[in-house]
């Protein structure tokens, strides 16, 4: 290796991990909040069968899910515009990211919810609950476990698809990375490197999902949820 | 106390329940037996509205219901003197054996949680499970699951608890320790309508015998007359297939 790509490597470094703290991490977590608010209110407007908003929720996942990521954030940062909408970068990236993970959660959480026997619903009527009174206290929190592997999993699939804000000029770690492969011509090595941040962002997530999982193991009553 | 006439309930076009007339007196210890399929569980679940009923009217204490077109208000205002006691326990899976009894006392109820926990600990050494009070239901048996749920109804103190086959879902073993706590439920005067394949437990603990099938009552007697010698022909041969089992 000589003593100019080396070089190369060591400035970049930090400059790349830099922008990943500053803008895919933000990114991340920003629109990974919000699609969670928008998967939770989904699966309940399904689980509690709300005539007229449950099938506007089925269209929007249907939408969502039958559809490309790149080609959602094309028609919001470039087509958007043709009908006056403009919108910077950024918020647009929050947005479509947090709709497209938003879908796919809620089919996450919904399958979660329906996960918990029935009957304790039914017990917690006949001990006077009312139905959001069972919801927040015995049934979602034994969904929760349930959904929180595959959560994370969408949240570390989130770290990297956010690479792709990328094209709509959102200057995150891949970009970075392009613009200083650009310059220098050292392709191979720059790729590796932003491979490599990238899969050091996901490790730290995959450790915060252990310790989340053992976390909940401890309040909601181990691998027994389904008893 | 409780008193049900003409009760209806269809699943689709099966008619399951054609007309059932039913009453419960303060005290009564009502077992309800029949055939798989005959309609007991669903008169049961009518009974505390965990099923709609089609037609019927139930008269309960000072209040008079139609039950299909009863309001949420007065089920839930009727359920605060009724629990339900299931068949798979239906403990909360993220509560430990005690906060499944207080939850509903202070969610629901408003109790303190000093009182309620005070209430719980009586109920569940009632039955039998002191020193489980901060197990999980994953670490209880099934036999211990169910003295929970049991306990959860009584601590609610009311005026009468429902069993829906108690014992069905348990190991034969651990079906005796149950049935002991349901007949001291009876010996201290708990009004009580008990479905279940039990013959026996119903021979010692009812008070009365109702004899189900094809979603009608064929039999509504004290128990003494019911296994007595002038049983319906019917019921002898339900009975007499029993035995045959055992």
């Amino acid at each position: 290796m000589t003593e100019r790509l080396i070089n190369i490597l060591l400035e970049s470094f930090p400059k790349i991990f830099l922008q990943g703290l500053l803008v895919t991490i933000p990114l991340t977590v920003i629109s990974f909040a919000i699609a969670m608010v928008i998967a939770m209110v989904c699966a309940m407007i399904q689980i509690a069968n709300v005539k007229g908003l449950k099938q506007i929720v089925r269209f929007y996942i249907w939408i969502i899910r039958g559809t490309p990521l790149l080609v959602q954030l094309y028609l919001i940062y470039f087509g958007l515009p043709d009908l006056g909408i403009v919108l910077p970068s950024f918020p647009c990236a929050i947005m479509v990211f947090a709709l497209n993970e938003g879908a796919y959660c809620a089919e996450t959480m919904r399958g979660a919810i329906e996960s918990v026997p029935k009957g304790q619903l039914e017990a917690g009527y006949c001990v006077g609950m009312s139905y959001m009174q069972i919801m927040r206290r015995i049934i979602l929190p034994q969904a929760l476990r349930t959904a929180f592997p595959p959560l994370s999993n969408s949240l570390i699939s989130m770290v990297k698809d956010t690479s792709l804000a990328a094209n709509i000029t959102v200057v995150e770690m891949f970009m970075t990375a392009q613009r200083i492969a650009g310059r220098t011509y050292e392709h191979l090595a720059l790729y590796i490197e932003v491979a490599l941040i990238y899969l050091i962002f996901c490790t730290v997530f995959t450790w915060l999902q252990r310790l989340g999982e053992r976390k909940l193991t401890s309040v909601s009553g181990g691998g027994s949820i389904h008893a | 106390m409780l008193e049900v006439t003409g009760l209806k309930k269809a699943f689709g076009g099966n008619k399951i329940l054609k007309g059932v007339d039913v009453s419960l007196q303060k005290g009564d210890v009502l077992c309800v037996l029949g055939p798989s399929g005959s309609g007991k569980t669903t008169m049961l679940r009518c009974l505390n509205y965990l099923e709609k009923a089609d037609a019927g009217r139930m008269r309960f204490m000072e209040n008079e219901y139609d039950m299909p077109g009863i309001s949420k208000k007065e089920i839930s205002a009727y359920r605060r003197h009724t629990a339900f006691v299931f068949q798979n326990f239906n403990l909360f899976a993220n509560k430990t054996a005690i906060q499944n009894v207080t939850e509903g006392l202070i969610v629901a109820r408003r109790m303190s949680r000093a009182e309620a926990t005070e209430r719980a600990e009586k109920a569940l050494i009632e039955v039998g499970l002191e020193g489980k009070f901060d197990s999980r239901p994953s670490q209880l048996s099934g036999g211990q699951q169910q003295r929970v749920a049991i306990a959860r109804a009584v601590a609610a103190e009311p005026d009468v608890i429902f069993f829906d086959e108690p014992t069905s879902a348990l190991d034969p073993e651990l079906i005796g320790g149950v049935l002991d706590v349901i007949r001291g439920l009876a010996e201290n005067g708990r009004t009580m309508m008990i479905v279940t394949h039990e013959v026996n437990f119903a021979h010692n603990v009812a008070t009365r015998v109702i004899f189900m099938d094809e979603g009608r009552i064929l039999a509504d007697a004290p128990r003494r007359e019911f296994f007595g010698a002038e049983q319906l022909p019917r019921i002898r041969s339900f009975l007499n297939s029993l035995e045959r089992k055992e």
